[in-house]
């Protein structure tokens, strides 16, 4: 019997579109549903898309897609209760190598959702797909309320809470190391005084990842604070397994604590609240990851773990782009062959393979383990803490060189010298 | 600013006739971590007269309490037919 689509792609973000963008433009026949209506409007991120692989399937998507600001300034900052430590780096070299825009998912992926469908390809939202449909063992479509939708392939897209993926066996059950808890909150600021704050001109963008060492004990957090072109994206991401452990806080308090620390409630003051919202954030690396295809099928995106954070760089929408558009690449050449089993799928893993998806993940193997450490969380924050209050201080007793102000602070935190400096260089390797 | 105001920024397509996400009170009765209240970024576990009480209602979908739970009580399934969380920017 023949299939009714060549390809179902299950969901609507980055990997689900660029995928059927990639597969409408080749003249295959495909149909992507999301189970928001209109597609894409459940779906959250941070909010910087780095890189341009969306280039390889838009070529003009800077004006396709509704970017809010060019990133043209990078923070990375140590907070403590008192404190913000910064590298801040701004440079004009970003205007003409772009590195990256802050974006809104929402209207990201709605464009993105609008060209597969001008493509070519089939959309439709508010579709939930239950599971995946199986014959002889081989998977030929999508159950729905019901119905079975055939397809040659099944691309599973459906984000980092996958329950397609994992009610249909073809994944494991999320657990605490697979992923962080992202908290984020819109704020609407006059676009001349994000610009002020921030010291940006034009269309020019800040990033700026930070670390919250200044929870209680145990807990550990990161933040992001993005400029959209009227808004500010402001969030969190929790660690679980911290949070569990310390059993007496809740993930929604810390956005709190984030947007209530004096460096950021400056930022975000007198922004008036347009949006809250949740979404998992993967961080499980290279160990997180499924097998990526079988007979008649693939996992791209999220849902296949594909996101990397060194606290200093974040990427995942690039990923989900990049793992889209192999597993359309797979499928067109499976196609010409007629022959949709796991091994003639087995090229989406060669591509990704060879591509920076799963080489940046094998590189950063156990990463997990330096950005969620108390290395990072509380020893360095508050080591750095020391020395630079006590480097800034005039406090009219004689100067001491540099080195012996950093091993005084280090000292004074309680830490071993010898100790410190071999967990540090651990932790610098695996960065 | 509280939780609660915050959630009433948001727009939902309640599904009136299913809930997206059940518990098992039977479990949640004897739990000794009660993880899910901590957990949920969306206040949607919250503890009256030391029983858990779950209102799939405020849910944004983001499947923390699926695996916040260690004890099996959380069932999740997603919102059908495009009810449930509608975000404007994402």
């Amino acid at each position: 019997m023949m299939s009714e689509f060549d390809v179902i792609v299950v969901g609507g973000g980055p990997a689900g579109t660029s995928a059927a963008i990639r597969l409408a433009q080749n003249k295959v026949n495909v149909l992507l549903v999301d189970r928001a209506d209109p597609p894409g409007s459940k779906n959250v991120s941070g909010g910087v898309l780095w890189g341009n692989d969306l280039g390889k399937i838009i070529p003009d998507w800077e004006k396709i897609i509704p970017v809010e600001r060019l990133i043209t300034r990078k923070g990375t900052t140590f907070l403590t209760k008192d404190s913000a430590i910064s590298l801040d780096f701004s440079s004009r070299k970003f205007l003409t190598n772009r590195t990256g825009y802050s974006v809104l998912r929402v209207k990201m992926d709605l464009a993105l959702a609008k060209k597969a469908k001008e493509e070519g390809a089939m959309v439709i939202g508010g579709v939930t797909v239950d599971s995946v449909a199986r014959k002889d063992g081989k998977i030929i479509g999508i159950e729905q309320d019901g119905d079975t939708i055939t397809s040659d392939t099944v691309i599973l897209a459906e984000g980092a809470n996958p329950r397609v993926a994992i009610d249909s066996g073809l994944r494991k059950p999320i657990g605490d190391r697979d992923v962080a808890i992202g908290v984020k909150q819109i704020y609407k600021i006059p676009e001349d005084k994000i610009n002020e704050r921030f010291n940006l001109s034009g269309n020019e963008g800040f990033a700026g990842e930070y670390v919250l060492g200044y929870l209680p004990d145990g807990v550990e957090a990161g933040g992001f604070l993005y400029t959209n072109k009227n808004t500010l994206s402001v969030g969190v991401v929790v660690s679980p397994s911290h949070l569990r452990n310390y059993g007496q806080m809740h993930s929604y308090d810390i956005m709190e604590e984030f947007v209530q620390h004096p460096s950021i409630a400056r930022l975000v003051e007198g922004g008036r609240l347009e949006e809250y919202s949740a979404h998992l954030v993967v961080e499980g690396g290279l160990s997180s990851v499924p097998k990526l295809y079988g007979d008649g099928y693939m996992i791209a995106g999220d849902a296949a773990g594909f996101s990397f954070s060194n606290g200093l760089v974040i990427q995942g929408m690039n990923y989900a782009i990049a793992s889209g558009i192999a597993a359309a690449d797979t499928f067109i050449e499976a196609k010409e062959k007629g022959n949709y089993t796991a091994k003639a799928l087995s090229d989406y893993q060669k591509k990704l393979e060879e591509s920076y998806v799963l080489k940046d993940l094998r590189t950063f193997k156990g990463i997990e383990n330096s950005t969620w450490s108390s290395m990072a969380h509380r020893t360095i924050p508050d080591i750095l803490e020391r020395f630079l209050f006590r480097l800034n201080l005039e406090d009219g007793l004689p100067k001491k060189h540099i080195l012996e102000l950093l091993l005084r602070s280090v000292s004074e935190s309680g830490h071993n010298k010898t100790s410190l400096a071999l967990e540090a260089y651990r932790m610098m390797r695996r960065m | 600013m509280e939780i609660e105001e915050k959630l009433g920024v948001l727009n939902y397509k309640t599904d009136k006739s299913y809930a997206h996400i059940t518990i098992d009170p039977v479990i949640c009765e004897t739990c000794p971590d009660r993880f899910c209240t901590f957990a949920c970024p969306a206040h949607c576990y919250t503890v009256i007269d030391n029983k858990i009480n779950f209102k799939y209602e405020d849910c944004v979908e983001c499947g923390t309490c699926f695996f916040a739970c260690s004890h099996g009580s959380v069932k999740w399934t997603n919102p059908k037919g495009g009810h449930g969380i509608k975000y404007k920017y994402g």
